[in-house]
């Protein structure tokens, strides 16, 4: 099987997985559960193996396929891998699995529903991952709303209505301005070229006015900041996270915050470079904001659940900061974080889903001194949250250490030259990880610590981790350490990617601060 | 023009006649009440496979110069509304069928064959009226409730009073231009003085009233809420349809002058606005469908701000979508009683109960609000690129901001059918097995230019 096939039937095992899924009985829950976790393991082996057959320093794309949809208007099924969307396509096939085995004791209503939303939710992540046409790029982006409505309306807690309508309706505005962009650089390319196209290439190279750039950078980056989501932008995340069932909140966490990020990545900054120069410090800052801003809000949260999700928002500042650092360190740290969050997060996720199953509370104050009732589960918590807080040799240092160095890099020249605010900006964000430390350690001082006491619990016992929830979370931390101690690779591998995107955003910041 | 041009011109609009006839001979002839419902269907199919095929060797020709001539489009919008009409019948089957249902129908098909053909304005009074007067009736017809009769008379005098304005209009078109074809409306559409003016925005004002578009829309929810479901479909859809394609080919090659594109572009935005807010406070499903297509109207009345090469097309493959996929709602329905199944709660916990209803009312839902991978995300795209490509690019992103609205009251009713336990009312009587056949159609169909679009737009 040639590459370019593997990584086509990688896109497309989640629907085929699902058709099968319509023909299973609604009641033979075993079935479905297990036909997803066989779709979703056969993918993330693909994807592994597409990993390595990737090769590292080779420009453009990797694995292409091309082929005319809508001839008419020139667009095309255009799929492909490059260093920027390698990491996340295996971080989303990685967490597929995982997200089903989470789900097979919490989810037990409507369940063919569920994992079919769960297959169509893959599919649509991994689309807009690995759409090299902007109107794929839209559709997969826009359709990867409906199954997590459904699942965040459907499975979620009390309020789930309510937090599933403001997920979508907020996420929606932001992609309705984006579509009104995307079909003016239709009509541009039109215009401009005299032959209809929605492929990246061809749209990174027209050269709009920078009035005209702005105009649709912002357009992009709103729809881009909601889902990252920066500051100010963030009030759906945790009322999205808090209803969302442990599922929804580590696919949210895991991936679709990613989108954001890997949007400004791939599409915003490359297709309006002079806006995003201009843009710099305003997004700068609010990176900043939503670092401490979102580490404070943490700080001071009962419910577990929202605590992460507020801490999704300081720690995608960083992955933010990263990005308009513009150099080789940062970019490529800002790539590092953004998997090393999807694993920490979705792994903490996946933590708070199994405590709530055995003792029904997200409320940190009804918990204590678990090391002592679950002493396992203790050692998974506390390995996630140093991870979370950037202790070396985990994949959160390598990450967050990228990012700041990547950013002093930038920051400095400008210093010197006499504009002292960058280096304001990354000296606050230096804090944050203080700030970082000091609510993990609280959530996990609280929670593991202390008194031993735990709703629900009978005769002051808990049930300690099982083998299957072993696996999952074993999974995830060696993921954490690998990235921690050999992040090589995955440097290697996105190098060139980096560097084009340097080149197409900002040439001239793209010497300074090399490795 | 020799009587063959004439025969195979006019060939979908002959054979519906034929249809017609042949159902009222046999209810005449015979003394027990028939079923005309495949006769009805083998007419429509007929009359559609005459428009497609007429379509494809690329028949051109004008029996009636100055009146009635075909061309690609107009058989492209024929063959596309017969064919929505597919759907409609098989509903109307599985509901209450009877020879009047089917030849008001037929009837009403007629008059939108001459509205698609029409090159003067008198020809396009015959089709409106052809389309609408059936129409009246057909609100009525299957009345089960006494807001029906109500619901009929109040269409019937707002009708009445588009067709005097349009009339109007065309009176005064005479008087600017001195003649009654299409070249003489667009030159009282070029023209400045005051009787050109007002003959253009009578016109224009008759045609708004028929497609329902804000401040001329107050018919709308009484007749869909009094008319039965295949009715409201029909209307919904096909007439609907008919209306703007007959604008279009109305409109020509015409731009519009900077007062009526004032209009043009303010109408349909606050139709926009307003049926989708309004949409939103709806108990009625067929309420909320009156005021969607309010919404959509609005959509569709956008193509004409577009260039005229591409209005065509951006309103025939919408009308498609849209059409196929409100059918596909409808059709969806459980069955029972008229009021109850009619209300929106209804609805709540569909999913637990009926499934496969819930899934495909959810996919029409999806597409009517515009999201992707459905067809009516698609639609939407071709409508508001028509109107950025002529220049006007703030309406248009004012357009897809007032879509936006749209996107709560279509969640809602997916929110009811999955995420609501079952009202208390609610019991389990999946559609029928006609019903069903209507809607797997429309959900093939709706499939197919979902994955390939290109398709269809090539063959437009």
């Amino acid at each position: 099987m040639s590459e370019a096939m593997a990584l086509n039937l990688l896109l497309f095992l989640p629907v085929l997985g699902g058709i099968v899924l319509l023909a299973l009985p609604e009641r033979r829950a075993d079935l479905v559960r297990g036909l997803s976790m066989v779709v979703l393991s056969a993918q993330l082996l693909l994807a592994a193996w597409l990993y390595f057959q990737f090769e590292a320093g080779v420009p453009g794309l990797q694995f292409e396929t091309r082929i005319p949809w809508i001839a008419a208007w020139g667009v095309h099924y255009h799929i492909g891998l490059d260093g920027l969307n390698l990491l996340l396509v295996l971080l989303s096939a990685f967490l597929g699995p995982l997200v089903v085995a989470g789900a097979f004791t919490s989810i037990t209503k409507d369940v063919k529903l569920f994992h079919g939303m769960v297959l169509f939710l893959q599919f649509t992540m991994l689309g807009t991952f690995l759409a090299q046409d902007l109107f794929l790029f839209y559709l997969f982006w826009e359709a990867m709303l409906i199954p997590m409505f459904l699942i965040i309306g459907v499975w979620g807690g009390e309020r789930r209505i309510y937090a599933t309508l403001k997920f979508f309706l907020y996420t929606a505005f932001g992609s309705i301005l984006m579509l009104a962009a995307v079909i003016y650089l239709a009509f541009t390319v039109l215009t401009q070229d005299g032959s209809p196209s929605f492929a990246f290439t061809d749209l990174y190279d027209l050269g709009f006015a920078v009035e005209v750039q702005l105009l649709l950078l912002a357009a992009f980056a709103l729809s881009f900041a909601i889902k990252v989501p920066m500051v100010p932008l963030h009030t759906w995340l945790p009322d999205a996270h808090v209803e969302a069932p442990t599922a929804g909140s580590v696919i949210l966490a895991g991936v679709l915050l990613k989108m954001g990020t890997y949007g400004f990545l791939k599409l915003g900054f490359p297709l309006f470079p002079d806006a995003a120069q201009i843009a710099t410090p305003l997004i700068m800052t609010l990176a900043v904001v939503s670092i401490i801003y979102g580490a404070g809000l943490a700080l001071v949260q009962d419910d577990i659940k929202k605590i992460i999700a507020y801490s999704s928002v300081s720690h995608l500042g960083y992955v933010m900061l990263g990005l308009v650092s513009y150099n080789l360190l940062g970019v490529q740290g800002a790539i590092i974080q953004m998997v090393s969050h999807g694993l920490v997060a979705g792994g903490l996720f996946l933590m708070v889903g199994m405590i709530y199953e055995r003792c029904h509370s997200r409320d940190l104050a009804a918990y204590g001194g678990l090391a002592k009732l679950l002493p396992v589960y203790s050692v998974f918590f506390m390995i996630l949250t140093l991870a979370a807080i950037g202790l070396p040799t985990t994949s959160g240092f390598t990450g967050e250490f990228l990012v700041l160095l990547g950013a002093f890099h930038a920051a400095w020249p400008q210093f010197e030259a006499g504009a002292t605010y960058p280096l304001v900006l990354v000296s606050v964000a230096v804090l944050g990880i203080v700030l970082g430390a000091l609510y993990m350690l609280r959530l996990a001082r609280r929670l593991l610590f202390g008194e031993a006491r735990a709703p629900e619990a009978e005769g002051g016992t808990l049930r300690d981790l099982g083998l299957r929830e072993k696996a999952i979370l074993a999974a995830l931390v060696a993921a954490v350490f690998y990235i921690g101690l050999f992040p090589n690779d995955f440097l290697q591998k996105t190098e060139q990617a980096v560097i084009e995107y340097q080149e197409r955003v900002w040439p001239a910041r793209a010497g300074e601060g090399g490795q | 023009m020799t009587p063959e041009g004439l025969f195979l011109a006019a060939l979908p609009e002959h054979l519906l006649l034929l249809g017609i006839l042949a159902i009222l001979v046999t209810d005449l002839v015979s003394d027990r009440p028939r079923d005309p419902f495949l006769l009805s269907l083998v007419t429509v199919l007929a009359a559609m496979a005459a428009a497609i095929g007429l379509h494809t060797v690329g028949h051109v020709a004008a029996p009636f110069p100055g009146h009635f001539s075909v061309g690609p489009e107009a058989f492209a919008g024929k063959a596309l509304l017969f064919g929505l009409s597919i759907p409609v019948l098989l509903l109307a089957r599985s509901e209450h069928f009877d020879s009047r249902f089917a030849m008001l129908l037929l009837s009403s098909l007629y008059g939108a064959g001459l509205m698609l053909s029409a090159d003067s304005l008198l020809m396009l009074f015959f089709g409106l009226e052809i389309l609408s007067l059936p129409l009246y009736a057909l609100v009525v017809l299957a009345y089960r409730r006494p807001e029906s009769a109500e619901a009929a008379l109040k269409y019937l005098v707002l009708g009445g009073v588009g067709t005097a304005v349009l009339l109007m209009g065309i009176s005064l078109t005479l008087g600017a231009t001195g003649g009654l074809g299409y070249e003489h409306f667009a030159a009282a559409l070029a023209g400045g003085d005051m009787l050109s003016r007002g003959a253009v925005v009578l016109v224009v004002a008759a045609f708004m009233l028929k497609a329902a578009i804000v401040p001329f829309h107050a018919w709308a929810p009484d007749a869909y809420e009094g008319a039965s479901v295949p009715a409201t479909a029909f209307m919904a859809t096909v007439v609907k349809g008919a209306v703007i394609l007959a604008l279009v080919r109305l409109f020509g090659d015409a731009g519009a002058g900077p007062e009526l594109l004032a209009v043009l572009i303010a109408l349909p935005l606050l139709s926009m606005v307003w049926g989708n807010l309004a949409a939103m406070r709806q108990q009625g499903f067929r309420r909320l469908i009156a005021y969607s297509s309010i919404a959509h109207a609005g959509y569709l009345f956008f193509a004409l701000l577009g260039l005229p090469e591409a209005r065509f097309e951006a309103v025939a493959f919408y009308v498609i979508v849209y059409g196929l996929t409100t059918t596909l709602a409808l059709a969806c329905l459980p069955a029972g009683e008229d009021w109850l199944r009619d209300r929106l709660d209804s609805l709540k916990g569909l999913y637990h109960r009926d499934p496969r209803s819930a899934i495909l009312i959810a996919v029409a839902m999806l597409s009517l609000a515009g999201i992707p991978p459905f067809p009516g995300f698609v639609a939407k795209f071709l409508i508001f690129r028509t109107v950025m490509e002529s220049g006007l690019v703030a309406v248009a992103v004012l357009g897809l901001v007032a879509s936006y609205l749209g996107i709560y009251l279509y969640l809602r009713v997916i929110q009811y059918m999955f995420m609501s336990p079952s009202a208390s009312h609610s019991r389990t009587l999946p559609a029928g097995p006609v019903a069903t056949a209507a809607a797997v159609l429309s959900m093939a169909a709706v499939l197919l230019i979902g994955v390939f679009p290109g398709v269809v737009l090539g063959w437009l």
